[in-house]
């Protein structure tokens, strides 16, 4: 199985700690998000994972199926690099070079023959839509015809491994969707993905697994569920869908064990201490009022919420 | 008013807040003021290599040689080797030959040549070379010129004297002539003074005549009648009576002889007449002896005047002789000065300037230098753009992930820049050849130089893009780095006028060396033995360089990266401290 492994991985510049003791394995098929603040390291991790970056201390281990072996990362970096795509942050291509020629300059450095170079670059214009656009300057398209660009120019030698440094950066809601479907489509072909980025609702819908770094130090690692499940415990959120007797019910809720209620409209959010108890007693109330409700149910911690929860240091129970 | 101040300011603070701007900005012109400064703040003629040829090393030349090195000039010595030297000057070895005769002594009107032997390309130079020689040179003429014209002078206060002798005897010989002028005068005075006119009385022959048949007449008639009266005495016998008719006839003829005796007294056609005739005759004949006796005189006292002028005369004659062997003297004197041309005299050394190549175009001398200018700021201006390209390039990550190694990516933007430069020198060479047809045989060599050269120009230009951040500062260092290599290189200001410490490292510089290859091959056509070492220096040039580049890039990589995210990440980190209060 192709995987990446951190082991005790740390990273300094010029005597400034940016990540400390950072222990993770990567496998094959995952899509795993990182978040953190701003600055809390997750580029540097996620550069250290693509060998961009060196550690200070501690290995990373890349396991490869093809050539069936453990690999020191930087010290096989050259050998590695065929198994690694890498997106940035911004789009890195050349502006002044066609869509294919882009395609066709990125697959010739990496070796690859004419035939599977011409079927991979054309698999990838037709898979990221731009099959129309293949003869314009790059720098001609639209902000999301460039993302998939530089999401087809990643992907144009079949990388084991793909590694996002913030892909929706500066992109509106409908782009992001578009990049997330994509990303959703190439970890279907089999590429194991990493992403690095802010959009903490994005990363919760497309990854399996998250990692929570802040301050450099890796909070919370794993699947998402595990990662959210210490926080259900605690904060178990009731959406209550109203149209009518809000009042009624905010009335009903206020008289219940309740931490914090949130108006958003048509929408209660309520942060209960029991969620079950306060669960059974508002239906009795609503039964017993004859209110009407659209819709109940009980919402997980967002990522988002466990990530806040986390970085101010929400301890963990083991 | 205040918006432009606002963004002056703007301006500033940002372009000095950039490290590498204002580097460039302030300390750039510092830097070039200052070594330029430090390399031309001098007046002295330093590092002129002169080689001196002649046949012989003699005195004379040996003190040309001295008075050269006492400006500072290195000699080199070649002894019957003009050839060696104009190799030498060819090979940059010296700036210029002279080539000396053994002697300066001027021995007829035959100047001294002295042939200057330049490398007409080195157009600065030549005329800084000859200016410094010459100021030499023209002392070493003047001295010549001086001992030229003491020596006429010499002899010309011989003649003096010698005139001054002569000038006596010429007084002998005026006095000579005087006295014999004053005797010749004195003569012809006398002369002059003879009354020889003759008398001027008209003589009345006919009275004479008259007289003369008168009385010739008178008589014949007395003489026919006493003759009568004889033969008529002789022929009567006849007493004395009978005489008496005879005695008649001689009273008769005694009457006659009175009428005769009467025709003499008579005044007209008498012998009164002839009397005062024979009177007047007489006087006249006095007068003309008395002239005759002066005239005499005169002739006694001319002839006296005459022995004196021929003793003056011959007194002259002995002092023209001196005096003309005297002359003859004063010209063998005057001949013996060979020289007597003006212009040999004030001019005794002549100079020519020879070309060790041929005599062309000033195209074909700027040729190397314009070619060389031309590679070399386009190859640090691409070199430099190229890596800023590459730098800038939104692919700068992406390339880093490829599976190419670093070399790969320099070697890149080096053949980038040596397409471009192909095509630049292509283009220069094949509008020169529409200039400079002569070209052809040189190319072959031309193009290995101007490859090198490329290569070296592109690098340092490329080193300059690794160095600075921004494309701005780049090309402005790249700029400025190519000024100085200019500055350097003895196209502006001839290399001989930099200081001698700074000079040397001049040497070094890859402009020079190129400049220097191209205008050996392209002017002289050098065979490639005899510039081996150039072309091995530019091409270790642009090794070294290489290799640097390659170190500059993975230090300034890693520099970037540990710089970028350390101040990445603490930047963030107190941001984040300040909002969450933590």
């Amino acid at each position: 199985m192709e995987s990446i492994e951190l082991k005790e991985v740390s990273k300094s510049f010029k005597g400034t700690p940016i990540l400390e003791n950072i222990n993770l394995k990567i496998e094959e098929g995952d899509i795993l998000g990182i978040i953190g603040q701003s600055g809390s390291g997750k580029t540097t991790l996620l550069n250290l994972i693509s060998g961009y970056l060196e550690p200070s201390e501690g290995d990373v281990v890349y396991y490869s199926k093809v050539e069936k072996q453990a690999m020191d990362l930087n010290n096989n970096l050259n050998r590695i690099k065929k198994y690694i795509g890498f997106n940035t942050q911004h789009t890195s291509f050349y502006p002044k070079l066609t869509v294919k020629e882009n395609l066709m300059h990125f697959g010739q450095m990496y070796k690859l023959k004419k035939e599977t170079l011409l079927t991979n670059a054309n698999s990838l214009l037709e898979f990221t839509r731009l099959e129309k656009h293949q003869k314009k300057l790059a720098d001609q398209l639209s902000g999301g015809m460039q993302r998939r660009l530089d999401l087809a120019c990643s992907l144009i030698h079949k990388p084991k491994f793909l590694m996002l440094d913030e892909p929706t950066a500066d992109l509106d809601f409908i782009l992001q969707e578009e990049i997330g479907h994509l990303i959703q489509e190439v970890n279907k072909q089999g590429v194991t993905i990493v992403i690095a980025s802010h959009h903490l609702d994005f990363l919760e819908k497309i990854c399996n697994k998250i990692a929570i770094i802040h301050e450099g130090k890796l909070k919370s690692y794993g699947n998402i569920g595990n990662v959210q499940k210490p926080f259900f415990k605690e904060d178990i959120v009731i959406n209550i869908k109203v149209k009518e007797d809000k009042e009624k019910i905010i009335k009903i809720l206020k008289n219940l064990p309740i931490k914090k209620i949130v108006d958003q409209g048509h929408q209660l959010i309520i942060y209960p201490e029991n969620p079950e108890k306060t669960m059974l007693a508002l239906m009795q109330a609503v039964k017993k009022e004859d209110l009407y409700l659209y819709d109940v149910d009980l919402r997980k911690p967002s990522l988002s919420e466990v990530f806040t929860k986390v970085t101010k240091g929400f301890k963990v129970e083991e | 008013m205040k918006s432009l101040w606002l963004l002056t300011k703007k301006n500033l603070t940002l372009l000095i807040r950039t490290k590498s701007s204002a580097l460039i900005v302030i300390f750039a012109p510092l830097l070039i003021i200052l070594i330029l400064g430090l390399s031309f703040n001098n007046s002295a003629k330093y590092g002129l290599n002169i080689g001196v040829c002649s046949d012989s090393f003699t005195a004379d030349v040996e003190s040309v040689v001295t008075s050269l090195q006492e400006e500072e000039f290195k000699i080199v010595k070649y002894e019957k080797s003009l050839e060696g030297c104009i190799e030498d000057i060819k090979l940059g070895f010296v700036h210029t030959c002279i080539s000396l005769p053994e002697s300066f002594k001027i021995e007829g009107n035959t100047q001294k040549e002295i042939t200057f032997y330049v490398d007409p390309s080195k157009i600065n130079l030549v005329w800084m070379v000859q200016n410094t020689l010459q100021e030499k040179l023209n002392i070493k003429a003047q001295e010549i010129s001086e001992g030229l014209t003491s020596e006429i002078l010499t002899k010309l206060s011989d003649t003096n004297t010698k005139v001054g002798v002569e000038k006596d005897r010429v007084e002998v010989v005026k006095t000579s002539n005087s006295n014999a002028l004053s005797s010749i005068v004195s003569s012809q005075t006398g002369l002059l003074g003879l009354d020889l006119d003759g008398p001027t009385t008209e003589y009345d022959i006919s009275i004479a005549n008259t007289f003369k048949s008168n009385i010739t007449a008178s008589i014949n008639d007395g003489l026919a009648k006493v003759n009568g009266a004889k033969e008529a005495l002789d022929d009567a016998n006849i007493s004395s009576s009978d005489k008496s008719p005879i005695s008649a006839l001689l009273v008769q003829a005694k009457t006659d002889l009175d009428q005769a005796a009467a025709l003499v007294d008579n005044g007209t056609g008498g012998i009164n007449a002839i009397v005062a005739l024979v009177a007047s005759m007489e006087a006249d004949l006095s007068t003309a002896k008395s002239k005759l006796v002066t005239a005499s005189e005169e002739i006694d006292s001319t002839t006296t005047n005459l022995e004196k002028t021929k003793a003056s005369l011959d007194t002259a004659v002995s002092s023209l002789n001196e005096i003309k062997t005297a002359l003859e003297g004063i010209k063998t004197n005057l001949e013996s000065q060979k020289v007597t041309e003006a212009g040999v005299i004030s001019s005794p050394l002549i100079t020519h300037i020879e070309t060790v190549a041929p005599r062309s175009t000033h195209l074909n001398y700027l040729f190397s230098g314009l070619i060389v200018l031309v590679i070399m700021f386009s190859s640090l201006l691409l070199g430099t753009t190229l890596v800023m390209m590459e730098k800038h390039s939104p692919a700068f990550i992406r390339n880093y992930f490829l599976p190419v190694k670093k070399i790969t990516f320099i070697l890149s933007i080096y053949f980038t820049n040596l397409i471009l430069g192909l095509i630049q020198v292509i283009i220069i060479m094949g509008i020169s050849l529409i200039f400079l047809p002569n070209f052809y045989s040189s190319i072959p060599l031309m193009v290995l130089i101007l490859f090198l050269a490329t290569s070296v120009f592109t690098f340092l230009g490329m080193a300059v893009g690794y160095v600075f951040n921004s494309e701005d500062t780049s090309v402005l260092g790249s700029i400025s780095l190519g000024s100085l290599l200019l500055f350097f290189s003895g196209l502006i200001l001839p290399l001989e006028s930099i200081s001698p410490t700074i000079r040397q490292i001049t040497y070094y510089n890859p402009f020079v060396i190129a400049e220097k290859l191209v205008r050996e091959i392209f002017i002289f056509n050098t065979p490639i033995n005899a510039v081996w070492l150039d072309l091995v220096f530019l091409a270790a040039y642009a090794i070294v360089l290489f290799l640097i580049i390659m170190i500059f890039e993975s230090l300034i990589h890693k520099h970037l990266i540990n710089n970028y995210m350390r101040h990445h990440h603490k930047l963030h980190r107190d941001n984040d401290k300040k909002k969450t209060g933590v």
